[in-house]
């Protein structure tokens, strides 16, 4: 089994947010709820400002604090390696929002960010919180995939409904491979300056395993111990790897 | 030994406005609930998940855990000065209890799912799935406790046994809802080891706060009291009680110190806690309660103050561990507003006027005031 | 699912068959060239991951770029549109706009069919009382008008005014050519006064190219950047990120960047260095570093030349008298001794607030960090003096010979269309040919002596002019893919013009143009409709890409060409016959693709059936190319025909003197109007030369009005999904949010998150101030994109309208409005 992986490589990422804006086409986000953000951070001052900014996607952590706390296993992680939610078990408890050292979960019955509230525009019958004609057609509750029902939590699932259906073996989701490129998770695929890489961490020979090696790829916020399986390049080389991500060290 | 003979006005007025809170707590959070969902709440993802619903069922919780501390000094440690509030106390850990849970539910995406599928998936590592647990089984063993004393049966074996398991799954229960904050290492305002200890011995506080509120209001007073109760009010509980709230005080204190020196990010929120006038408050009211205990004198006042000044307490705890923003950049402010919405506040006095109408009725029907005859 | 496993199980087929192999590497290296070329087409454009899902290949219209999308639809439903990986500017890759397109076509606010206003009362508060009309009494009533005015001999008070034009179907061969057959000056102003024609003519009258130029970063190894904000919005965006990644993050050597700009962006963090610069000086610094590569000696002696005796004459602030024999360039030394002499780094430290140092290092690292280009756009001339900082700028690539070179800059090429269905000229009545709107004035004044003799459009001179009945008064107006009444500076004089003549808009949003309107005549949106879009300039080489629709109008709506067919067909006179020959847009796209034939493109598109199926025909390369001052022409196998002076000037340097013009001769040719008009010191006037701002306002603040990288050609206002992205360096989620220093804040006594009311000449607009290192103490920046008072239910009320206190002053030269050259003042709302 793979165990999927993300490389975020922060000397190419421009900060453009096609990340964020892929992601809630792909999965049918509220508007300022997407399962990835774009983080920015001033600091310094004029005429030397410092401008910074991290894509924060979901870490899909080996030790999963938020899976550890869910009293019913609503949260889980698949067997490739990926941190999902059962939205048929979530009894909407946020205790995994508060868990969550990366602040990357989503509970569905929250005041709208940008008023009127888009969900009584498109409003949602039966199971699905709110139902929005441009939805993809994926709707799968186990994996926490397509519209959220309401009172439950949401977060990134890698595009479980692309990254499952991908050919076992695969080393590297490599969206220029136009045989895979249907599996790719839509913030890897449409990622401009090429900044982000999916595969397999448990593959020595995958390009995201190279790419760690090769760049010192480090983890956010590392002193947890949750341990993501979404690795940061900055560039730095070994000396910025050897730094453990901190909230301090907002960049890496 | 006193019997029905009080049923003074101050129950029944309890009970009314108890009632009265009901209603208009439950029509006012159901309107809002049922129309707007938990955007009724306050809370967000960007940052408090856990707004004053959390509050107060974490407030009521620990306040039953401490209501059996209270229960068990005469019942399980053999204190028996202390039997006349007994029963009172183990009543009311039930009914305090309950309003905890009360506004959980109203809380919770999915209260009645929880109700199998915690126990069909069961997540050993959880804590919240061994508080649940924990507290489930006090309910039962509770209740049995009070059906045991209820019949006169209190001092059998199996009515102490069954008083001993209530009394630990009491402290596990209370203790587990400590770890589920204090082992948060992604919130250094929460995280540390001893936070089931401070919960326990918090929950003391509370407890013995309303066993005194209660008690005050069942006699309307000491001139009122039977004198076995007035002596353990005039005596060992006021004394115990300002003991207990001394340490306290000085624990929250030794907090604060810490919270304010370190640096460690995520205490930041300290600057903010003791910048908020309702820190003061809690300070005044805790401290001011302290020496009344130590003076015996206005023990129903000191009570109401150690009540104001925990809910306090526990809402800077459970909300200031989440101001400060984990990751969230340019997007939010350097702290999160938070302020509990209409409907929040109503779950609060849902969570009151479930306690507070449940002892009165406890008092009216089911003898509260009884104690063994020897 | 299965349909992609079919394709895959076929194409292992081919490749075992050996016909397919070298087609399948080529799947692998390219992004999928390889599918076409051997499956059907209908298979091809069903590869995807659900059988129910059908994939088309469109256009993105999110911003000028034209990036080729693939639009996902299952069941009727568009759900997602991803890069076309075919497509040489999408590569599969998309921008943060690329992904609003369903929300754009779900819009619930769309205008649901044609409508006719039944409240003759015009105004903000005014109800327009719109009433649905059959598209046969909308067309006829525009027919019936235009029809009207020319029996008159009053078709000049007709005009059709654009904006996002996108090629043949809508303008080309529609649009463009009403303006002959009809007979009005008016027909066809389009927004570029508004855009970017700054830059047009500024390398118009340098190299003689009247347009933007087309780019080779992939090979750069410096690019110094002036207020173009490559990382946010200038385009092609999508391509700019790609290009990034790359030239950052792959590219041995690493591409070094130097960004200018007025406030720290995410372009300028993502440089090696960031020179935040004051408003409106950008020529200075431009000057200053042409200053330093001459006394320094590092101009490239193969474009430019060199003094005739070998020895480097500039010295600062002296005059050179030696003969200097230049080679494509001319002027250089007059340019020295009227000008650049004086403008030493620490002059231009004084003028622009960049340390002397700082000028001097990035001058030798340009100069030196060959192939190396300085491009500039809007923040570098929306200023009175911005064709003068444009030619500065642009004299760099002259200085270091990047024009036409590998890693430098061009221009582009037009796709091999075929011809249109008919032509124009064979459809001219008399009236059309000889009219008196021959004798008439456009109603902007472009190309007149009283107005602006320079421009290529001056839309925003319209309500002005029309007010003030000169030249005269207009009757009625139709508007394309532009809201003036919104986006225009001085917005409010729209309205007023507005009331007064009857209106047509064709667009599907209900926007502030849409809410003075009489008629509404709404366009299909981009997913819905047919359409042809040649590039902007990208690599040079040309390319043409087409819209097909991903599913049927959602409403009773119609393709703003077929509307122009439709009108056209109902003119009186042989135009009626023009229009009626184009049939409609499929059919004029039909006829285009005739061209392909001859031409194929390099992806195999040779049919109008392989142009739907691909989305793109492109055929590389560009054909021309200079090497170290030697030009030449492609030959089919390389750049190997070598180039005559004649060949360059007519092909390239299309200047009177055929070399890159210091002493501009274009500006020479009418110098008695730029001097009276500008004041110019007739030494000076057609060299690039430092004149101060004339700055609007008299407030003590910059007033900088950027645009988003989220900024979707104007429909980000209305989608909440952009909005709560809308501002991510400044944190402005629920409306943007004006940043201003901390300084002024403190001076005036409010804090981040209050409050503010920004005063011009012209009014007040309030805005939520960010208070932040982000911007320089003397400048506030607020983006424009919200002050909506129409435009759909989220854009309606939010936010701030910036142009209705932007001054409506242009560039005497380009006619380029002077949008960010505002000075206003700040205080607690």
């Amino acid at each position: 089994m793979a165990k999927w992986g993300m490389v975020i490589d922060l000397e190419k990422c421009t900060g453009c947010q096609a990340c964020s804006t892929a992601c809630q086409m792909e999965n049918s986000r509220l508007p300022g709820e997407n399962y990835q953000d774009v983080l920015y951070y001033t600091e310094g001052r004029q005429p030397t400002p410092q401008l910074k900014w991290f894509p924060r996607p979901c870490m899909h952590c080996e030790e999963p604090s938020c899976m550890h706390v869910c009293p019913t296993k609503a949260t889980y992680k698949t067997e490739d390696g990926v941190v999902l939610i059962d939205w048929d078990k979530c009894i909407g408890c946020k205790y995994c929002m508060i868990a969550c050292p990366y602040g990357v979960r989503f509970y569905t019955d929250e005041k709208a960010l940008i008023e009127p509230n888009i969900k009584q525009v498109f409003k949602g019958d039966g199971d699905l919180s709110w139902n929005p004609p441009y939805k993809g057609p994926q709707q799968d509750p186990k994996h926490g995939v397509g519209i959220q029902p309401n009172g439950v939590v949401s977060k990134c699932n890698f595009c479980y409904h692309k990254i499952s259906k991908a050919p076992k073996g695969t080393a590297d989701l490599d969206e220029s491979n136009p045989e895979l490129v249907e599996y790719v998770p839509a913030c890897v695929r449409t990622c401009a300056p090429k900044a982000r890489y999916f595969g397999d961490l448990d593959n020595p020979n995958s390009q995201v395993s190279r790419l760690i090696s090769d760049k010192q790829g480090t983890r956010l916020l590392d002193h947890t111990g949750n341990k993501p399986q979404v690795y940061y390049l900055t560039g730095g080389g070994a000396a910025a790897a050897a730094v453990p991500g901190t909230r301090a060290n907002k960049k890496a | 030994m006193a019997t029905q003979t009080h049923g003074s006005g101050a129950v029944t007025a309890v009970m009314m406005a108890g009632l009265a809170g009901l209603v208009i707590s439950l029509a006012i959070a159901f309107t809002n609930l049922v129309s707007g969902g938990h955007s009724a709440f306050n809370t967000g993802s960007d940052g408090v998940s856990w707004g004053l619903p959390v509050v107060n069922y974490v407030f009521f919780a620990l306040t039953s855990t401490g209501l059996t501390l209270v229960a068990s000094v005469a019942m399980t440690f053999g204190n028996k000065a202390w039997y006349p509030i007994a029963k009172r106390c183990v009543w009311l850990s039930l009914v305090t209890l309950v309003a905890g849970f009360a506004s959980l539910a109203m809380e919770l995406g999915h209260p009645f799912r929880m109700l199998w599928a915690i126990p069909l998936n069961a997540q050993l590592v959880s804590q919240l799935n061994w508080m649940g647990i924990f507290y489930a089984v006090f309910l039962v063993l509770g209740i049995l406790k009070f059906m045991r004393i209820h019949g006169g049966d209190w001092n059998s074996s199996g009515s102490k046994q069954i008083g001993l398991a209530a009394l630990v799954t009491e402290l596990l229960a209370g203790g587990m809802l400590g770890m589920a904050f204090g082992a948060m290492a992604m919130r250094p305002m929460w995280y540390g080891n001893l936070v089931p200890l401070y919960f326990i011995l918090t929950a003391a506080c509370t407890g013995g706060a309303f066993a005194v509120l209660v008690t005050c209001l069942s006699y309307g007073g000491p001139d009122n009291m039977p004198e076995p109760v007035r002596k353990l009010m005039q005596g060992s509980l006021p004394m115990a009680f300002a003991a207990l709230l001394g340490l306290t005080i000085l624990v929250i204190g030794y907090r604060t110190v810490i919270g304010l020196w370190s640096n460690a990010d995520g205490l930041q929120v300290w600057d903010a806690v003791v910048a908020s006038p309702w820190y003061w408050v809690e300070a005044a009211l805790l401290i001011g309660a302290f020496f009344l205990l130590l003076q015996r004198k206005a023990l129903a006042v000191a009570a109401v103050m150690v009540i104001g000044g925990f809910f306090i307490d526990r809402y800077d705890f459970v909300i200031g561990g989440q101001l400060l923003p984990l990751f969230k950049g340019s997007w939010v402010p350097d702290l999160i507003a938070y302020t509990p919405s209409t409907t929040e506040w109503m779950l609060t006095l849902l969570a009151f006027s479930i306690a507070f109408f449940g002892w009165a009725l406890g008092e009216k029907m089911l003898k509260l005031d009884a104690a063994p005859q020897d | 699912m299965e349909l992609l496993k079919k394709l895959i199980s076929r194409r292992r087929f081919l490749q075992v068959s050996g016909a397919g192999t070298a087609a399948g590497a080529a799947v692998v290296g390219s992004g999928g060239l390889g599918i076409g070329q051997l499956s059907t087409l209908k298979e091809a454009t069903a590869a995807t991951v659900d059988s129910n899902t059908v994939v088309n290949k469109s256009i993105c219209a999110q911003c000028p770029a034209r990036c080729g999308i693939d639009v996902y639809t299952t069941n009727g439903k568009v759900h997602a549109i991803y890069g076309n990986a075919g497509h040489p500017i999408a590569n599969g890759k998309g921008c943060p706009k690329m992904h609003l397109g369903t929300y754009i076509l779900y819009d619930p606010d769309r205008f649901k069919g044609p409508m006719k206003r039944t409240n003759p009362k015009k105004g903000r508060d005014e109800d327009p009382k719109f009433v649905p009309i059959t598209w046969d009494e909308a067309w006829q009533t525009v027919a019936d008008r235009m029809n009207t005015l020319r029996d008159k001999g009053e078709s000049h008070r007709f005009g059709l005014f654009f904006g996002r034009g996108w090629g043949a179907t809508d303008v080309g061969v529609t649009l463009a050519p009403m303006a002959k057959l009809y007979g009005s000056p008016n027909i066809g102003i389009g927004h570029s006064s508004m855009c970017s024609d700054g830059s047009v003519l500024a390398k118009q009258c340098t190299d003689g190219n009247a347009s933007y130029s087309s780019y080779d970063y992939r090979n750069a190894n410096y690019l110094l950047m002036f207020g173009a904000n490559f990382l946010e919005s200038f385009r092609p965006y999508n391509n700019n990120l790609q290009v990034w990644g790359y030239i950052r993050g792959e590219k041995a050597p690493k591409t070094r960047v130097t960004a200018v700009d007025v406030h720290m962006n995410q372009t300028l963090s993502a440089s090696d260095r960031a020179l935040i610069i004051k408003p409106g000086t950008d020529g200075a610094l431009a000057l200053a570093i042409a200053h330093v590569i001459l006394t320094e000696g590092l101009w490239d002696r193969n474009f430019v030349g060199n003094f005739a005796d070998g020895q480097n004459h500039f010295k600062a602030g002296e005059p050179v008298d030696t003969a200097f024999n230049e080679k494509w360039t001319q002027g250089l030394t007059e340019w020295w001794n009227v000008e650049l002499k004086d403008r030493t780094p620490k002059w231009a430290e004084g003028v622009t607030t960049i340390p002397a140092d700082l000028i001097v290092k990035t001058a030798r690292e340009f100069a030196t960090t060959k192939p190396a280009i300085a491009l500039f756009e809007r923040g570098a001339h929306n200023h009175s003096n911005g064709v003068l900082n444009g030619m500065a700028i642009h004299s760099l690539n002259a200085l270091v010979g990047s024009l036409f070179a590998e890693g430098g800059l061009a221009y582009q090429m037009g796709p091999a269309y075929g011809p249109a269905p008919a032509n124009p000229d064979d459809h001219l009545d008399d009236y059309a040919k000889n009219g008196p709107h021959k004798d008439v004035p456009r109603i902007d004044l472009k190309g007149h002596e009283d107005g602006y003799l320079f421009a290529k459009n001056m839309l925003q001179e319209v309500p002005k002019n029309h007010l003030a009945s000169k030249p005269y008064k207009m009757d009625t107006v139709m508007f394309y893919m532009t809201n003036p009444v919104f986006s225009s500076p001085d917005a409010t004089a729209w309205e007023k013009m507005l009331a007064e003549v009857f209106v047509i808009d064709t667009s599907p949003f209900p926007g502030e143009t849409a809410m003075m309107a009489d008629l509404i005549l709404p366009d299909s949106t981009y997913l819905e409709r047919w359409q042809d879009a040649p590039t902007y300039p990208f690599q040079g080489w040309p390319l043409a890409q087409i819209r097909t629709p991903a599913i049927k109008p959602l409403y009773d709506t119609q393709t703003f060409g077929n509307t122009l067919i439709e009108i056209g067909k109902r003119l009186k006179g042989p135009a009626s016959e023009y229009y009626a020959k184009l049939e409609n847009v499929e059919n004029i796209l039909r006829h285009l693709a005739k061209g392909f034939e001859t031409t194929p493109g390099d992806n195999g598109v040779n049919s109008f059936e392989s142009w739907v199926e691909k989305g793109v025909w492109y055929k590389k390369p560009y054909h021309w190319r200079q090497v170290r001052g030697e030009f030449f022409e492609w030959d089919g196998q390389g750049w190997n025909k070598p180039m005559s002076a004649e060949d360059v000037k007519k092909k390239l340097l299309k200047t009177e003197s055929g070399r890159f013009e210091f002493k501009s001769s274009y500006l020479d040719s009418k110098r008695d109007w730029v001097l009276e008009k500008t004041g110019r010191d007739p030494a000076k006037f057609n060299f690039p030369h430092w004149e101060e701002p004339r700055y609007t306002g008299s407030g003590d603040l910059h007033f900088v009005t950027s645009k988003n990288a989220m900024h979707a050609e104007g429909r980000s206002a209305n989608l909440p999904n952009a909005i709560a992205l809308m501002q991510p360096t400044a944190g402005g989620r629920r409306q943007v949010c004006a940043e201003v220093h901390p300084s002024v804040a403190k001076a005036k006594g409010f804090k981040d998150g209050d409050l503010i009311r920004i005063k011009s000449t012209l009014g007040e607009i309030t805005a939520v101030a960010r208070v932040t290192e982000l911007t320089r103490p003397d400048t506030i920046v607020l983006p424009f994109e919200h002050g909506h008072w129409a435009h759909g239910r989220w854009a309606k009320g939010r936010g701030s309208h910036v142009d209705s206190i932007i001054d409506n002053q242009s560039d005497r030269i380009s006619g380029m409005a002077n949008y960010y050259t505002g000075k206003v003042t700040v205080e607690k709302a």
